[in-house]
């Protein structure tokens, strides 16, 4: 990894973050130092299973957590482009969660789409309204001239009959529909990342497809930086151009598409492969699970976190906070097996 | 095959004593809920040892009317000079008893309604909701009054018929939504499926969901009873005169003399009443942290 | 909507009427003959043939159901009756059923305003300062019984201090309406006041917390909106239904309050019409007063209808 990043590049540069809750008086850490960077116009998948952290890291980027959230991060950088060029923003020096600062950037410069949005869409208002409100604050547009933005989004967004559906109420929509109205949200200011956590858990499989189909279209089309956050590999090997492997709030693995699949490295990355059903299965081979379950945050003793889970596991992997190796170009493994093959970063 | 149902039914057992060991730890570290308990019981246990220890409530001490707490009467006496700690005492007694007897009673009334309505659905459902909408158009006090009025005899029984009737109602609302949601769930389908009866499904498989948010409401219902007698006794239409209900004692504060004179009558029971239901009020809290899935 | 209201108001006759005659018929169970008010006991054994011409003249001979619908056309016609004392109902409510809506009304104007703000603070500054203190406010306020409450409110207000008169509702003296009006209220509805607030600060409060939990909070503060608009017009909008819905519900426990705070105050209201009138067995009047809380009830569950129906549009389009 090069000192000197290229901003250019890189739109996204999260190093060493650690968020932990407060409940009982007890911190819990949920994730810890988390680095990983997310290339311009490119899509970085983030795996895991529930409950990793995946979605906390993505939401300490963005600070939407609660109050009993405490947030570290030795770097955050947002590198926003610009009329031409490249503004820097380093959100972790920003101490209000509802700092004016990050909220000029949430809209126009990074949005969200949620997991559900079925809860996602206020259903009090007119769904044309809530897509028209983000652009109304950024742009100070008048009403009449930001429903034509709403309207063109809708028709990009294959929602039909846009004219008499921007004045439904959200319950008038059916889940894809409600996803697409999200996603409208998410895009109406035009940002230069997303981050989709879980965009399609909450819906059928046909329409799971549809949305995924939308999503690659608009970083193809629009050049749209995209961070994925799902459990599922298959979506993974689809969308992704880099992938971000997580297991109890840790980084385990990081590299390209191709690196990942091809040249698995961690214990953990691998058994999660094997356990993704593969159509035409061969008679007799099993579909492998991972043993045991995801310990509870709030019990870990030291070491890997793995360790329990794993086949590999060595006396040293519970002694011991395991650093990231590099094994080569871009592809970082967080296991002691790889010691010899990488150096430590 | 047997085995293997003894050793689930194990299973099964030792998880729900840890959960059982959980919810007193997590009990017991809720520190208003254990002092609120601690009064209730200490306040009940004071309220029955007085009386049984046979205190005198009712005879008047001529010699002494209207006195000041201290020396002989430690809470003074009433305007007739009865001895306000024992009636306080004795009042105790029967406020609880009516608080606890009404609670559990309506809780047993709306929970068998909510139960027999959600599951039955159709007329019955429909002529039960109508019921309790019909109690419900009335503001409860004035239902009661009403009640007293038509009954016209303010007995001790009677006000427990009456606070009863005209108190099942929110039990029943929440047992019949639970049931009307569990109702479709796939193992009633199951339980169906197999033939069990319809009272063995209601009252075996769909209500226990629903007795901790009874256990809930029990307890805080208590408070309600006990606030709701008060009220009653003290405009003059609860229980009759003689019984030293809470609110009967504090029925002495209508006249405005005895407010301005002598507050200790009014103060003491006063205080008993507010102390016992804060004490009812903190424990539901605590019980409704511990019991209530939604929360954890 | 318009078919939703309209079908709502018709759902109220047949109820008002059901519970009419459940009032009548059950007041007709107490088996007090009325006839023992009307006339002195002297009289009554003087002249037997007097009492039964009464009798004759008020209907009480007729069988009940005719008397029942006697009783409701003459009330449809305006006419509510004579109180077993001779005064005519009419005039009796007319002129008390006015004070109570006063108290009861302010009582929930402000109770409204504070409980409600309160609550609402308290959820967005949770664990603050004032969510401490108002929590410790709302859980004595429910444990002191109103009562008790109105009577340490005169002795401090009333007997140490000498502010405000212990009673009545209007002073025969005084100088200006609205300042009697004023001093007359002002406990009695301060009574009443802290122990909605208490109910209406923790509803507000939980319902603040769950609505500022759910995940289209999280879209709100996504589009970048500041703080305040994510309260007022996410937020709020949406905690504002249940809490407006809680708040018509709770007349019920308003209107019984009033019932004992009259007593408390010598308040001449409908609530203290109707005690006095059950400890003497007036029951045209126990018949009446019961009546109106009936319908004032009705008409406020009516009134949480076309609230939901208003503020809510999956029920104004109809689900």
């Amino acid at each position: 990894m090069t000192m000197t990043m290229d901003t250019k590049e890189i739109i996204l540069d999260v190093k060493n973050l650690n968020t932990s809750f407060v409940s009982d008086g007890k911190e819990v850490r949920i994730v810890k130092d988390v680095s990983f960077q997310v290339k311009r116009a490119k899509t970085l998948a983030v795996v895991g299973e529930s409950g990793c952290g995946k979605s906390v890291t993505m939401n300490s980027v963005m600070r939407f957590l609660g109050k009993n959230s405490r947030i570290k991060a030795d770097n955050i950088q947002f590198n926003e482009w610009k009329d031409g060029a490249v503004v820097e923003h380093h959100l972790e020096k920003i101490e209000n969660n509802n700092d004016i600062k990050l909220r000029k950037l949430r809209g126009p410069g990074m949005s969200m789409v949620f997991q559900d949005p079925m809860s996602s869409l206020n259903p009090v208002y007119k769904v044309g309204d809530q897509v028209a409100e983000g652009l109304r604050e950024h742009t100070g547009m008048s009403k009449a001239e930001a429903r034509t933005k709403v309207l063109e989004l809708f028709k990009q967004l294959g929602i039909p009959d846009p004219e008499s559906r921007i004045d439904n109420y959200p319950h008038q929509f059916s889940g894809g529909m409600k996803q697409r109205v999200v996603i409208a949200i998410a895009m109406i200011c035009n940002p230069d990342l997303i981050i989709c956590d879980e965009p399609t858990t909450a819906l059928d499989v046909t329409i799971q497809a549809q949305i995924m189909d939308l999503l690659k279209k608009l970083q193809l089309v629009f050049g749209k930086s995209i961070i994925l956050i799902t459990h599922n590999m298959g979506l993974v090997a689809e969308m992704a151009d880099e992938v971000c492997v997580m297991y109890m709030g840790r980084v385990v693995e990081f590299g390209s598409r191709k690196a990942i699949f091809d040249e698995t490295m961690h214990p953990y990355t691998k058994a999660l492969l094997r356990s993704v059903p593969v159509l035409g299965l061969a008679d007799g081979q099993k579909l492998e699970t991972i043993p045991g379950i995801t310990p509870n945050p709030a019990d870990l003793k030291g070491g890997c976190e793995f360790a329990d889970r794993c086949t590999h596991c060595m006396e040293a992997c519970r002694k011991q906070e395991i650093p990231s190796f590099e094994v080569s170009e871009g592809h970082m493994v967080r296991c002691l097996l790889f010691e010899k093959k990488g150096r430590a970063v | 095959m047997s085995e293997t149902t003894v050793s689930l039914k194990e299973q099964s057992k030792k998880s729900s004593s840890s959960l059982f060991r959980k919810n007193v730890r997590k009990f017991m570290n809720n520190k208003l809920a254990i002092i609120g308990l601690l009064v209730v019981v200490l306040m009940t246990a004071a309220c029955i040892i007085g009386a049984v220890a046979g205190l005198d409530y009712a005879s008047p001490d001529l010699r002494a009317l209207k006195e000041l707490p201290g020396g002989d009467h430690i809470f003074g006496t009433d305007t007739i000079g009865r001895d306000l700690f024992s009636r306080v005492l004795y009042g105790g007694c029967y406020s609880i008893f009516i608080g606890v007897f009404c609670a559990v009673m309506s809780s047993v009334i709306g929970a068998v309604l909510g139960a027999v309505a959600g599951y039955m659905g159709g007329k019955t459902d429909a002529f039960i909701v109508r019921l309790s909408e019909l109690f419900q158009a009335f503001p409860q006090l004035v239902l009661v009054m009403m009640l007293v009025a038509i009954s016209q005899k303010r007995g001790l029984g009677n006000l427990l018929v009456i606070f009863v009737i005209t108190g099942w109602m929110t039990t029943f609302r929440m047992v019949r939504n639970e049931f009307l949601s569990l109702k479709g769930e796939t193992y009633i389908k199951v339980c169906e499926a197999f033939g069990m009866g319809s009272g063995k499904i209601m009252f075996g498989q769909i209500l226990p969901n629903v007795v901790s948010p009874i256990i809930v409401s029990t307890t805080t219902n208590v408070a309600f009873f006990i606030l709701q007698e008060a009220a009653l006794s003290f405009i003059g239409l609860g229980v009759a005169d003689s019984t030293p209900t809470w609110g009967n004692i504090l029925n002495a504060a209508k006249s405005i003399s005895v407010v301005t004179n002598q507050w200790w009558i009014w103060l003491f029971p006063g205080l008993a009443i507010t102390l016992f239901v804060l004490a009812i009020n903190f424990l539901g809290d605590g019980l409704r942290d511990v019991l209530d899935a939604k929360q954890q | 909507m318009f078919k939703y209201i309209v079908k709502k108001i018709l759902m109220m006759i047949p109820m008002l009427l059901v519970i009419s005659f459940l009032v009548y018929y059950g007041l007709q169970l107490t088996g007090v003959d009325p006839i023992n008010f009307m006339v002195s006991p002297e009289t009554l054994s003087a002249n037997a043939d007097n009492v039964e011409a009464l009798r004759e003249s008020l209907g009480l001979n007729d069988p009940m159901i005719v008397q029942y619908f006697r009783w409701l056309g003459n009330c449809l016609r305006g006419d509510l009756g004579y109180s077993f004392d001779g005064t005519s109902i009419g005039s009796i409510i007319a002129t008390r059923l006015p004070y109570t809506i006063e108290l009861a009304g302010y009582s929930l104007f402000i109770s409204a305003i504070i409980g409600i703000g309160i609550g609402i603070i308290s959820a967005i500054r949770q664990n603050g300062i004032i969510d401490y203190v108002g929590r410790v406010l709302a859980v004595l306020g429910q444990a002191v019984p109103q009562f008790l409450v109105g009577i340490i409110l005169i002795q401090i207000f009333a007997v140490k201090l000498g502010w405000f008169p212990s009673a009545n509702r209007v002073s025969p003296d005084a100088q200006s309406v609205v300042a009697d009006a004023f001093f007359h209220l002002f406990l009695p509805v301060l009574t009443l006041t802290i122990g909605m607030v208490a109910v209406l600060m923790r509803y507000a409060r939980n319902t603040m917390l769950d609505v500022l939990n759910s995940d289209y909070i999280k879209t709100a503060r996504s589009k970048g909106i500041p703080e305040w608009k994510v309260y007022i017009k996410h937020a709020f909008r949406n905690a504002m239904k249940p809490v407006l819905v809680i708040l018509v519900f709770r007349i019920p426990m308003l209107v019984g309050g009033s019932v004992v705070i009259e007593s408390v105050f010598s308040y001449p209201g409908i609530g203290l019409t109707m005690t006095n009138a059950i400890t003497s067995g007036d029951y045209p009047i126990v018949l009446v007063t019961t009546l109106i809380i009936a319908a004032v009830m009705l008409i406020c569950s009516f009134m949480v209808d076309v609230l939901n129906a208003l503020l809510d549009p999956r029920v104004r389009l109809g689900e």
